[in-house]
């Protein structure tokens, strides 16, 4: 199983904009954001902005680096299908 | 340890009269109450889920939470308290805690055994009166937090915090012309609205740029009440205050 990241621009009503929507295959699972400026210290990180089908929910992490977001993600959706 | 003074407990008289009306006689009761002070430091707990208190604890001085701890490290706010408030006086008839009170600032706290407000509450009823109306109220401010988590956006849901807190406040005398202490966290803030603290950060920033509040961090100063309290829905009834303190 792996994810495929398209950039893409997120109107989250603030500064964080910079986003990847996340497929598998062809299906989107989640939207990740980075962080702007205005979150300080959390500035650059990746925030899980929204997930879909079994990563909805009020977990809502952020991750130092894409590749530790998908790593979450897939983890996450391997749990539910071991 | 030490006892508490009358200047201390003004918060505790103020809150039960700002909600029922107390006779002379119950009002001095309450000053006479035995009651063990203690400074606790920010951040402990003053009672855990699942203990068994033989006292409840009147909030002198400080802000305190409830809480509930989940599945890795995740946690649920129920409520915030100010001074005058009693957070764990349903542990005088419910004896076994179901959620943890801690501390958010230094507080000093009262500790009231169970069997001196037993005693106040049989031999004055219009004490007990009060106390059971507090309770009410809790329930009515749970009513409106779950409106909140259920149905409100993140901009609303702050909003209607703010507005809540201040009023309680403002009800002890402790705030005034739509300023108050602010010592809960962002994080704080997320855990108990349900938030991530993203929506928290971007929402109280949001806020600053519109003009509705300050841009401190550990004060609120709210610069536009009516539009704060729009935003949030907030209809100050369910706190059921008969009295304001004198502000």
């Amino acid at each position: 199983m792996s994810l495929h990241l398209e950039p893409i621009r997120v109107a989250t009503g603030s500064g964080d904009e910079e986003g990847r929507l996340v497929l598998m295959q062809d299906r989107l699972v989640a939207v990740l954001v980075r962080l702007s400026e205005q979150h300080g210290p959390d500035a650059g990180r990746w925030f899980l902005e929204a997930g879909l089908g079994p990563l909805a929910g009020p977990d809502q992490p952020s991750f130092a680096g894409l590749d530790e977001a998908q790593d979450w993600i897939l983890r996450r959706l391997d749990g539910l299908h071991p | 340890m030490a006892s508490a003074s009358n200047a201390e407990l003004a918060p505790l008289i103020r809150k039960l009269e700002s909600i029922a009306t107390l006779s002379d006689e119950a009002r001095q009761a309450v000053h006479a109450l035995p009651m063990a002070v203690r400074v606790v430091e920010p951040r402990q707990d003053l009672a855990r889920d699942k203990d068994k208190p033989a006292h409840c604890c009147v909030l002198l001085t400080g802000w305190a939470y409830r809480y509930k701890l989940l599945d890795e490290g995740r946690r649920q706010i129920l409520s915030f308290h100010v001074p005058g408030d009693i957070p764990d006086l349903q542990s005088l008839h419910l004896h076994v805690m179901d959620h943890s009170l801690a501390t958010v600032t230094q507080c000093r706290v009262g500790l009231i055994p169970h069997e001196g407000l037993r005693a106040l509450c049989l031999r004055f009823p219009d004490a007990a009166f009060a106390l059971w109306r507090d309770t009410l109220i809790d329930a009515a401010i749970f009513r409106e937090w779950m409106i909140g988590i259920g149905r409100r956006n993140a901009h609303s849901r702050i909003a209607h915090i703010f507005c809540e807190m201040y009023v309680k406040l403002q009800a002890v005398g402790l705030a005034e012309n739509h300023r108050c202490a602010w010592p809960v966290t962002q994080t704080d803030l997320g855990d108990a609205l349900g938030l991530s603290n993203v929506h928290v950060n971007r929402v109280l920033q949001d806020l600053r740029a519109q003009g509705l509040i300050g841009p401190q961090d550990r004060d609120l100063v709210i610069l536009d009440w009516d539009a704060l309290s729009a935003l949030g829905e907030f209809d100050e009834t369910y706190l059921h205050l008969e009295r304001r303190a004198a502000a």
